[in-house]
């Protein structure tokens, strides 16, 4: 459990998670992140990594550089905007890139690293093969999240809210969609600051641990919403859980492939 | 600031590409063959990129070619090769929002000029700095951008600034979606999206559906006619219309109504009424509804779309002007017209005209009622003198 590091959702939590051995924590933060709960700063403790995982605006920027110096006793931030590199590139803070979707090849991922990111989060719409390929070419050990609900579209839109007042329905910020054709199943949560949509069923790629060399990961993420810490170290222990998302399903992009599938 | 505003069209094709600096466009953007964010659009091919540039250069012009995939290893195969063949073409620039790309031109002295794709979702002066010091020269910044945004990015970073001004936009941050993957395994950010956000939902609430109205999201297309203005004062350089799968008769229409604007406004002659009439020609061609989006506020309710909509093919352009000698122009057909409509001829040399289809005479020289047939080729008598590549729509409203 020495490399995994959880998101903590609720502050009584992290007591739990170090029963079992897990005491690398991520914290959502008021103002800057999406999705998660945020934990108001002054409540983390100071070894533990900040999520900034909003595309920031112009005025949200400068908070953030007000913010700057109360963030600086974190070990480092997990960052979704660049401008979030740019303002702490020269700190001591230890830099992760996290943007959603983008972390997708090796070139990308060692280019942030020669820059200076101390590492990535590896894309997790990839096949293992693509997976294993970027862990073993990495200039630096990276950050493999094995056990989440992905978060697969973020929109600046309040469409909950939007959708509400259109159908004169009463105000919810979490609803569940469902699509009929493909029968997938999707959460979407609405904040302030936008609404993101979750796939519904959590992936698990705890079994892929397996088959990385240790020496290149920096750690094993769980980006968790619901789940109890028992069920989390069940499923850390190999409890059967959830899908095996793109691990062994290629994605195609040209008409032709998927005609051909 | 208002001179050097650059009128930036999609080009799917060559045909569009001409059509598109035909109508007034000052540059065209598109993709090749590979590498590019419409994968199942027909895209350019080496020799064709070739010729756009000379063609684009010969009228002082511009091209850049979007490299705006997020590759994956196995994309980036031949990408070297490819930027350098760019770079050997003299296009004039490369959108791209792979960092991997900046690097390859940056570590091989590839002589392109990067602009940095709004897939990059840049809203903020401290993101657009990180892109300038990896060599961009311009942001195309992210379509939630306010007015705030883009003032502050353009005063702090110096960069050229563009906008997209019109077309659809994605319901999620550019990028940031992949719901295609999920539902059908086509990878949206290497150009495979299969425009989940178009589709509707069934609406629960823990495992309970509460409406049986199906929950939607799409928004209405971006359409930034009445802030023209107001972006150029904010320090925006080129607008962009978006629609690289779009029709000649859109591309024309949508380019010739922003240049008139632009126009208008360089020489202080824009009015409300002609606004108004942009806005009803614009709404019409795309056959959906239009708002300014995210530049003045954040959009709400009236910005998206509920009702499941059909859209239907537009059937507004009836013809493609081929020659116009002494009072007769020679027309392709491309949609039906009939004797006694009322029609309207459009082009960039002159406004637009309105008159009655008096005659229609067939390639046999016969009289007929009716042009039936796509691309038959008619001649019919009009009262303006118009001229090749004009284009005759149906009448849509009095001007």
């Amino acid at each position: 459990m020495s490399k995994i590091l959880i998101n903590i959702n609720n502050l009584d939590m992290i007591n739990e998670y170090e029963k079992i051995g897990i005491t690398n924590f991520l914290f959502a933060i008021p103002e800057f992140s999406i999705g998660y709960t945020k934990i108001p700063i002054a409540s983390i403790p100071s070894n533990a990594y900040i999520l900034i995982n909003r595309v920031l605006d112009t005025e949200s920027i400068d908070k953030l550089k007000r913010l700057a110096p109360e963030l600086m006793r974190f070990k480092g931030i997990f960052f979704e905007d660049v401008g979030v590199f740019n303002i702490f590139s020269n700190t001591n803070l230890e830099l992760i890139w996290y943007q959603n979707h983008f972390a997708t090849n090796a070139s990308s991922i060692n280019t942030w690293l020669d820059l200076g990111a101390t590492s990535a989060v590896i894309s997790n719409e990839l096949t293992q093969e693509e997976i294993k390929d970027i862990i073993a070419s990495s200039h630096k050990p990276l950050v493999f999240t094995i056990l989440g609900k992905n978060q697969i579209m973020y929109s600046r839109r309040t469409l909950l809210s939007n959708f509400n007042e259109y159908s004169n329905l009463p105000k919810n910020h979490k609803m569940t969609l469902k699509e009929s054709h493909t029968n997938n199943t999707f959460l979407a949560l609405e904040e302030k600051n936008g609404t993101i949509i979750y796939n519904d069923e959590y992936f698990n790629y705890v079994k892929l641990q397996q088959e990385i060399p240790d020496d290149k990961i920096k750690f094993y993420l769980v980006m968790n919403l619901d789940l109890r810490v028992e069920q989390i170290k069940d499923i850390l222990d190999g409890q059967e859980f959830g899908s095996s998302g793109f691990l062994s399903k290629k994605t195609v992009y040209r008409m032709s492939e998927y005609n051909d599938r | 600031m208002i001179d050097n505003i650059e009128l930036l069209a999609p080009a799917g094709t060559i045909e569009k590409m001409r059509f598109a600096f035909h109508y007034g466009a000052d540059a065209v953007y598109f993709g090749g063959k590979n590498y590019s964010l419409r994968a199942n659009a027909k895209n350019f091919d080496l020799s064709e990129m070739q010729e756009a540039v000379l063609f684009a250069h010969s009228m002082n012009k511009r091209v850049y070619v979007t490299v705006n995939i997020v590759f994956h290893n196995e994309d980036l195969s031949g990408l070297l090769e490819y930027l350098q063949y760019l770079s050997s073409i003299k296009v004039d620039a490369i959108i791209t929002s792979d960092i991997a790309v900046m690097n390859m031109i940056r570590e091989h002295k590839i002589d392109l000029e990067i602009h940095i794709s709004t897939q990059a979702s840049i809203l903020n002066y401290e993101a657009a700095l990180f892109y300038k010091n990896m060599g961009a020269t311009r942001v195309v910044l992210a379509r939630e951008a306010s007015k705030e945004d883009i003032r502050r990015i353009k005063e702090e970073t110096g960069l050229e600034i563009e906008c997209f001004v019109h077309g659809a936009m994605c319901t999620s941050i550019s990028g940031r979606c992949v719901l295609s993957n999920y539902c059908t395994n086509r990878d949206s950010n290497r150009g495979g999206c299969a425009q989940i956000c178009r589709w509707t939902f069934d609406y629960l609430d823990s495992d309970k559906k509460i409406t049986d109205e199906p929950f939607s999201m799409t928004p209405k297309d971006l359409n930034m006619v009445p802030l023209i203005e107001s972006m150029i004062e904010s320090g925006v350089n080129s607008f962009k219309i978006e629609g690289r799968m779009r029709s000649i008769y859109y591309v024309s229409t949508v380019i010739l109504i922003y240049r008139r604007l632009i126009d208008k406004l360089k020489t202080n002659t824009l009015t409300k009424e002609y606004q108004e009439y942009a806005l009803k020609v614009l709404n019409r061609v795309a056959n959906r509804d239009s708002a300014p989006q995210f530049f003045a506020s954040l959009p709400g309710v009236n910005e998206q779309y509920y009702l499941g909509r059909e859209e239907l093919s537009n059937q507004d352009f009836l013809g493609l002007v081929l020659d116009y000698q002494d009072g007769v122009a020679t027309i392709e057909q491309r949609n039906n017209f009939k004797k006694g409509d009322m029609v309207q001829v459009f082009g960039p040399s002159h406004e637009t005209y309105t008159f009655q289809i008096k005659n229609i005479i067939d390639e046999s020289g016969e009289s007929i009622d009716v042009a039936r047939h796509p691309q038959m080729i008619i001649k019919i008598n009009c009262p303006y003198e118009i001229h090749k590549y004009d284009m005759m729509r149906i009448k849509m409203f009095d001007i």
